[in-house]
C-alpha cells in the first residue's frame, strides 16, 4: 500500500473492523461460520511443540477444503503457559489446552464442520472436574484485567492490519497530529504510570525532564533486554503485540522531540527479534516509521540492537554503553540519562511493558489509566507466575490486588499438596515473601514495606522443598557472575558474599558468617555504582528476615530442612526423617533378608518401630524421589515389616548405656515426647522417672490412637523395651495434685514437660455444654479407659483432622451410625487421605460444606443446625474459606455430637511459665523454656502434630538437656555411639515403572465388628518388590 | 581449532565494509561474524581491529565481557540449560550435571568431536515450561534425566 495518511489509518481500521467482530465474539455462532483459530504461537508454546500441531491443523484445514472459511493464525502470548499448547476459536471463545496433533481430525471434524466443540480438549476445573469451554470464565483469566495484554489471543503478530483495526497508531496519530510535547507529557503524569521495569520512576516525569533538556538528537530507547531470571513479560509483548510498543516510542519521541529510536532487545530472544523486525518493516512501508509519520510532519525511526548476554545491559546506562559499542559498564549519575544519556545526547529508556500502555493512555486519556489500580501505583501489572504454582503464565491484574490472590485464586495454588513457603518477586534485585504476608497488595510501598520489591513482575512460588540458603546463594552467584567489575563494592562485595553463602550452604557455617553477610550487604547496597550491585544484597536480606532459622539450622545443626543442600544430607527421606532413620539402608537390609541388621539399624534411631511402622505420617515419602517415576516407596510398612519379623522371630536389640550419671530427671507426661526423652536420657545414663496422669503410658498412642489402628500388644511391647532400660514409672500421679511443681523442681536436677495437647477444643456454639456433646479426645480417652459413655444410634462427629476420624471409626465400632460434619471441601481435611477412605469404605458418612451454628435439644434429643457452606476466597493456607449461603440452614437429629475441632494443652498447673498463643514458649534448637531446668516438647510445644515429631522432640530436648547437665559437671555431653553395620552399596540397574505396593486391609463389613488391627502387613514377597524399587539415593559414587 | 576458511574471511571482510563508519558498530559485527564462523579467535578479532580502526584490546575487552562471545570454536549443535529461578526451582541443576556426565563434557565446553557444546543459561523466559533447555533455535519444556537424550538424539 505504501505510506498512509491518517485517513488510510482509519480505513484500514474500519476495514478490519470485521475480523476482530468475529474474535470479540460479536457475531453470533454458526455451525458453518467463519471461524478464526488462534493459535498460540510464543516461546513457550513451540517449547511445548504447538508447531507439529498448527502444520497438522494447516493440512487438514486444507485437505477438507475449509482453508476459505477458516482462518489459522499463530498469535503470540504465552498466557496460560502450563497448558500449552493452547489454541482459541472465535467467534465462540472455545479454549483448547494440551494440544497434539492427534487430535486436529477431531477439532476440525467435530467443531468446524459440525459447530460441536470437541468436550474432551476443554480446560477443565481443577476441582469440580468440570470442563470451563470459554477462555474468559476460566477463574485464571476471569480473574485478570487486561491491559498491557490486550490484545491476548485477538491479533496476528505479523500482520500490522490486525493490530491497526485493534486501534494500534490510533493514539500515535492523535499525539503527532492533535497535540503537543506538553499535552502528551500531562496526559502521561496524570495517569500515574511507573517504570514497570522494576525502579518505578513516574514515567511522567522523566519524559519532562528529557523534554526539558538540550540536545540535538535526543534518543528514546527501548529496554527490551528483560534479564530477570523468571521474567517473560516483556517478551510476551514483543511476540504478541510488537506494534504496542512501536507506538509507544513513536509517542514518547514527539514527547521529547526524539527522532531517533533503538530497541534493545537481548539476543536470547530470537522469536521476539524477528517479530519486532517483521512489525518495524511493515510499519515502515506505511511510513508509520521515517519521515513525515501520517503525514503530521513528524520524523521517527528506530532500530534493534542485540544484546549478547550481559544481564548489566539492562541497567541504563550500561545499555546505553553497550549500544555505543563497548563494554556494558554503568556510568556514574549525575549526569543522569534524560541530560546526557547515549552518545551523551538527552535519551529516555523505558520498559516494554510501560511503554506498550502508552498509546491506550493517550487515546483513553491519563485519566482512564488512573482509575485502576491504588493511589500511588495507578494501572495494571503484568507479571509472570512460576515456580511450585500449578497455574503458569502471564498474569495481569490491577495494582493493589493481593498476592494470596494471584497464588491461589489465578496461581491455583501449590502442585502435590505441598505447602507454599514463598514467593520471590523482582528476581535477583528483589525479595522473598512468606506466608505469613501473603495479604500484601501488589503496590510499590507495599511489596518495598516487606523488604521485596515489585521489580520487572517475575513471581516465582516455592514450596516447602526449596531451601531459602540455597535460593539466596542462588541469587548472589547470578549477580556475582553478572557483576560488570567496574565497582569495587559490587566486584568484590558480591564474591565475598557468594563465599560466605556457599560456605553455609556446604555445612562450613558459623554464627559469625551472618553478621557478616549483613555487614557486607548493607555496604554493597550503599556503595554501588549501579542498580546491580545496589540490589544484590536484597535476596539475602529478605532471606535473612524471614527464614532466619534456616540459616541457623544450617549452620548450628549442618542441617537443610528442604533437603537441598547436597553436603548436609545423605539421602532426602533420611533428612525429613524427624528420627533421621536411616531408610535405604534398612529398605537394602530387608530385602537381603538381612532382618536382624535390618532392626537393629533402625532401633539406632528409632524405638518405637513396630508403633511408627503403622501410625506414622510418613514426612519421608513426601520426598521420596522415586515419586518423580511412579510412586514414592512405601516406607512405613517396610519398617513394619521389619519390626513384626523381629518380633516374630523373638529377635531383641541389646541397648547400650552409657557411665552411669547422678542427675535425676522429671519427665512430666507418658506420651511419646515423655517415653523419647526417657529413652534417651537413660540410655546416657540418667535416672528418668515418668509421671503420668492416667492408668498407663503411652498418651495420645494409647489414649487417642485407637487399636484398629495401633493393636496394644505391639505398644505395651515397645514401651516395656523403652522402660527396661532404666526407667522409673510413676502412673496414676498429676502434677499440681499428688506432687507440685515446687517439690519436683527441688528433688531433680531437670524437668520435661510432654503433657501433649489433651484438652478438645471449644467449637464455641450455643450449646456445646449440652449433655451428650462430648469432646472427641476425652471420648477416645474413655473408650480406652473401658468407661465410654452411651453414645445412642447416631452420632455426628464434627471436624477433619485424625482425631475426628478416630471418634467416628471407633463410634461405628459400637454399632453407631456415624456422619461426620467437615465444614471445608474433602481435599482440605487435615486428616490423611487414606484415613478417609478408610472412614468411608466402612460406611461412616461424610458430609461437607457443613458448618455448625447451635446445638438445641428438641423432645430429648439433640438437634444440630448447621449452615450449608460455599467456598470463597482463598486463606494463606491456600484453602477456601467456608462462606455460609444465606437461608441454607439444615437441622439434624443425633443422639450424640462429638467435638474433635482440634486439642488444646492443659498448662495451668505451672505457674510463670511462658505460653505462646496458649503453647509452651520454648527456645526452638534447645527446648528450654523460659523457666529455669524446665524443657518442654511435643505437642504441648506444637498443637497436635506427629507421633515421631514428639518422639523426635523428645530425644532433643534429652540431648540438651544433657549437654546443659554435663557442662554444669564440667564434663563434655554425651556422644551417641551405633554400632557400624555394614550395607550393600548398590544403586538398581534397569528402573521399571511400577506404583507402590499398598498395605492389604481387613473387608470393611467385616473389620468394624471389633478393634482388630485393620491393616495387614506385607508379606515376603511383597516386602521384597516394595524394597527393590528403592532408588538408593544413599548411595554415592566416588 | 576450527579453520577459518576463504570463503569465511570473505563473509568477514563483508560484514566488516557493511558497518564500517557506523558508530556502535562493533557489537553488531562481532555477533555477525561469530554466526559465520562459530567463534572469535584472536585473527578474527584481528581482521576487525583493523577493519574498523578499534584498538584490538578494546575488542578483546568486549568479547571477553559479553557471555554470548566466545574464543573457543562451539560444536555443530549447542545446548543451553536454562538455570533461571522457575528451572532452577524446578530441577535445572540436576539436568544440567546429567548431562555433564553423560556427553563428558564441562559447561561452557565442547565434545571432542565437536557435536554438541554445553552450557548453561540465565533464563530463556519460558518459566512456565520449566525445566527448560534449548538445543539450537528450539526450546524444549520440561526436560528431565527420562527425555534429555532422546531429544538430544535428534539432532544427531
Amino acid at each position: 500500500m505504501g505510506r498512509i495518511s491518517r485517513d488510510q489509518l482509519n480505513e484500514i481500521k474500519l476495514r478490519g473492523k470485521g475480523i476482530i467482530d468475529i474474535r470479540l465474539g460479536k457475531v453470533s455462532v454458526r455451525a458453518d461460520g467463519e471461524k478464526h483459530l488462534m493459535i498460540c504461537g510464543g516461546t513457550a508454546c513451540h517449547a511445548s511443540r504447538s508447531k507439529p500441531v498448527r502444520d497438522a491443523l494447516k493440512r487438514e484445514i486444507e485437505t477438507r477444503g475449509l482453508s476459505q472459511r477458516c482462518k489459522l493464525i499463530e498469535t503470540g502470548n504465552d498466557a496460560f503457559a502450563t497448558l500449552a499448547p493452547v489454541m482459541v476459536v472465535y467467534p465462540e471463545g472455545v479454549y483448547y489446552v494440551h494440544l497434539t496433533p492427534d487430535v486436529v481430525g477431531d477439532i476440525v471434524s467435530q467443531h468446524l464442520i459440525d459447530g460441536r466443540p470437541v468436550e474432551r480438549l476443554l480446560y477443565r476445573d481443577p476441582g469440580s472436574g468440570r470442563p470451563i469451554p470459554r477462555m474468559m470464565d476460566i477463574p485464571y483469566f476471569s480473574n485478570q484485567r487486561l491491559v498491557t495484554l490486550r490484545n491476548l489471543s485477538l491479533i496476528d503478530p505479523e500482520n500490522i492490519d490486525d493490530a491497526i483495526a485493534r486501534d494500534a497508531y490510533q493514539g500515535a496519530a492523535k499525539a503527532l497530529i492533535d497535540m503537543a510535547a506538553e499535552e502528551i507529557i500531562n496526559q502521561v503524569k496524570i495517569s500515574g504510570l511507573r517504570g514497570r521495569g522494576g525502579a518505578g520512576f513516574a514515567t511522567g516525569i522523566k519524559w519532562e525532564l528529557a523534554a526539558q533538556a538540550k540536545g540535538d538528537g535526543k534518543y528514546v530507547l527501548c529496554n527490551a533486554d528483560e534479564g530477570d531470571p523468571g521474567a517473560f513479560m516483556d517478551r510476551s509483548v514483543l511476540e504478541a503485540d510488537p506494534h504496542a510498543v512501536l507506538e509507544g516510542m513513536i509517542i514518547a519521541a514527539k514527547a521529547i522531540d526524539a527522532h531517533q529510536g533503538y530497541i534493545y532487545c537481548r539476543a536470547e530472544y530470537p522469536l521476539a527479534i524477528r517479530r519486532l523486525n517483521r512489525a518495524i518493516g511493515q510499519a515502515r512501508d506505511y511510513g508509520l516509521l521515517g519521515t513525515d509519520i501520517l503525514g503530521s510532519g513528524f520524523d521517527f525511526d528506530l532500530e534493534i540492537y542485540q544484546g549478547a548476554g550481559a544481564f548489566v545491559c539492562g541497567e541504563e546506562t550500561a545499555l546505553m554503553t553497550s549500544i555505543e559499542g563497548k563494554r556494558g559498564m554503568p556510568r556514574p549519575r549525575p549526569p543522569f540519562p534524560a541530560q546526557s544519556g547515549l552518545w551523551k545526547e538527552p535519551t529516555i529508556l523505558n520498559n516494554v511493558e510501560t511503554l506498550a500502555n502508552i498509546a491506550q493512555i493517550i487515546l483513553n486519556g491519563g485519566d482512564w489509566y488512573a482509575s485502576i489500580g491504588t493511589e500511588k501505583s495507578r494501572g495494571t501489572k503484568v507479571f509472570a507466575l512460576s515456580g511450585k504454582v500449578n497455574n503458569s503464565g502471564l498474569v495481569e491484574v490491577p495494582m493493589g490486588m493481593r498476592l494470596k490472590d494471584i497464588v491461589y485464586s489465578i496461581g491455583g495454588g501449590i502442585p502435590k499438596d505441598k505447602r507454599f513457603k514463598a514467593v520471590q518477586l523482582g528476581g535477583p534485585s528483589g525479595g522473598c515473601i512468606p506466608l505469613e504476608l501473603l495479604d500484601t497488595v501488589t503496590d510499590y510501598e507495599s511489596i518495598t514495606s516487606t523488604g521485596a520489591i515489585m521489580g520487572s513482575g517475575g513471581m516465582v512460588v516455592m514450596d516447602e522443598d526449596n531451601c531459602m540458603v540455597d535460593i539466596a546463594r542462588f541469587f548472589m552467584e547470578f549477580c556475582q557472575e553478572e557483576s560488570c567489575g567496574k565497582c569495587t563494592p559490587c566486584r568484590e562485595g558480591t564474591k565475598r558474599m557468594l563465599e560466605l553463602l556457599t560456605k553455609i550452604t556446604e555445612g562450613r557455617g558459623e554464627m559469625a558468617d551472618i553478621a557478616t553477610l549483613e555487614e557486607l550487604a548493607e555496604m554493597v547496597k550503599d556503595s554501588s555504582l549501579c542498580g546491580l550491585g545496589q540490589t544484590a544484597p536484597n535476596p539475602v536480606l529478605s532471606t535473612l528476615r524471614y527464614f532466619r532459622h534456616e540459616y541457623e539450622d544450617h549452620i548450628l545443626e549442618r542441617r537443610c530442612e528442604a533437603g537441598v543442600c547436597p553436603d548436609l544430607f545423605k539421602a532426602r527421606c533420611i533428612n525429613a526423617c524427624p528420627l533421621g532413620q536411616e531408610v535405604p539402608g534398612y529398605i537394602s537390609l530387608v530385602a537381603e533378608e538381612r532382618f536382624e541388621e535390618a532392626i537393629r539399624l533402625i532401633r539406632q534411631t528409632n524405638p518405637m518401630p513396630g508403633v511408627l511402622g503403622r501410625v506414622c505420617n510418613h514426612p519421608c515419602m513426601d520426598v521420596c524421589v522415586r515419586a518423580q517415576t511412579d510412586e514414592a516407596i512405601n516406607i512405613p510398612k517396610i519398617k513394619r515389616f521389619a519390626a513384626d519379623i523381629a518380633r516374630e522371630k523373638g529377635a531383641t536389640v541389646p541397648f547400650n548405656k552409657a557411665r552411669e550419671k547422678k542427675e535425676k530427671i522429671a519427665i512430666i507426661g507418658g506420651g511419646p515426647s515423655g517415653l523419647g526423652a526417657a529413652y534417651y536420657l537413660s540410655l546416657m545414663g540418667y535416672k528418668p522417672t515418668i509421671f503420668e496422669e492416667l492408668p498407663k503410658l503411652g498418651g495420645m498412642l494409647r489414649y487417642g490412637i485407637p487399636a484398629y489402628r495401633l493393636p496394644r500388644d505391639i505398644l505395651d511391647e515397645e514401651i516395656n523395651y523403652i522402660i527396661d532400660t532404666g526407667v522409673t514409672v510413676r502412673t496414676g500421679v498429676r502434677i499440681g495434685r499428688e506432687i507440685s511443681v515446687e517439690e519436683l523442681r527441688s528433688t531433680y536436677d531437670a524437668l520435661f514437660i510432654g503433657i501433649g495437647a489433651q484438652r478438645s477444643q471449644i467449637i464455641g456454639i450455643p450449646g456445646e455444654d449440652m449433655e451428650r456433646v462430648y469432646g472427641g479426645a476425652e471420648f477416645l480417652r474413655q473408650v480406652e479407659l473401658g468407661e465410654p459413655p452411651d453414645i445412642g444410634k447416631t452420632v455426628a462427629v464434627i471436624g477433619g483432622g485424625n482425631a475426628a476420624i478416630d471418634v467416628a471409626r471407633t463410634c461405628i465400632r459400637m454399632g453407631a451410625d456415624v456422619t461426620i460434619l467437615y465444614r471445608r471441601e474433602r481435599k482440605d481435611m487435615p486428616a490423611s487421605a487414606e484415613e478417609v477412605e478408610d472412614a468411608i469404605a466402612e460406611g461412616i458418612k461424610l458430609k461437607i460444606l457443613m458448618m455448625p451454628e447451635s446445638i438445641n435439644k428438641t423432645n430429648g434429643r439433640l438437634t444440630i443446625t448447621l449452615h450449608t457452606c460455599e467456598p470463597g476466597e482463598f486463606d494463606k493456607s491456600g484453602r477456601r474459606i467456608p462462606v455460609p449461603v444465606p437461608g441454607k440452614v439444615v437441622s439434624e437429629e443425633y443422639d450424640t455430637i462429638f467435638a474433635a475441632i482440634g486439642q488444646v494443652s492443659d498448662t495451668g498447673f505451672i505457674k510463670d511459665l511462658d505460653l505462646r498463643r496458649g503453647r509452651v514458649s520454648v527456645d526452638r534448637l534447645s527446648l528450654k523454656t523460659n523457666l529455669d531446668n524446665i524443657y518442654a516438647g511435643g505437642d504441648a510445644v506444637t498443637g497436635p502434630a506427629m507421633v515421631v515429631d514428639a518422639l523426635a522432640a523428645g530425644k532433643r530436648a534429652a540431648v540438651s538437656i544433657d549437654r546443659d547437665l554435663s557442662a554444669k559437671r564440667g564434663e563434655r555431653p554425651s556422644v551417641e555411639q551405633h554400632e557400624k553395620i555394614f550395607v550393600t552399596m548398590k544403586v538398581p540397574g534397569e528402573i521399571v515403572e511400577q506404583g507402590m505396593a499398598r498395605a492389604p486391609k481387613g473387608s470393611p463389613h467385616e473389620r468394624i465388628k471389633d478393634f482388630r488391627e485393620v491393616e495387614l502387613g506385607f508379606g515376603g514377597e511383597t516386602v521384597k518388590k516394595e524394597c527393590g524399587r528403592c532408588l538408593r539415593c544413599d548411595v554415592t559414587i566416588e | 581449532m576450527k579453520e577459518i576458511t576463504e570463503a569465511m574471511w570473505k563473509e568477514i571482510d563483508d560484514i566488516i565494509q557493511g558497518h564500517k563508519g557506523k558508530r556502535g558498530a562493533l557489537i553488531p559485527v562481532l555477533e555477525e561474524c561469530q554466526n559465520v564462523c562459530g567463534y572469535l579467535p584472536m585473527e578474527v578479532q584481528e581482521r576487525i581491529s583493523k577493519g574498523l580502526n578499534i584498538p584490538g584490546s578494546t575488542i578483546y575487552g568486549v568479547v571477553s565481557f559479553y557471555s554470548f562471545f566466545t574464543m573457543v570454536p562451539k560444536g555443530r549443535h549447542t545446548i543451553k540449560i536454562c538455570l533461571g529461578t522457575a528451572c532452577y526451582v524446578r530441577g535445572g541443576k540436576p539436568n544440567l550435571d546429567y548431562l555433564q556426565d553423560q556427553l563428558g563434557v564441562e559447561v561452557g565446553g565442547t565434545m571432542g568431536d565437536l557435536s554438541f557444546s554445553l552450557d548453561s543459561v540465565r533464563c530463556l523466559g519460558a518459566c512456565g515450561m520449566a525445566p527448560a533447555m534449548v538445543v539450537d533455535d528450539d526450546t524444549y519444556a520440561q526436560v528431565n534425566r527420562q527425555n534429555i537424550m532422546a531429544i538430544l538424539d535428534r539432532y544427531r
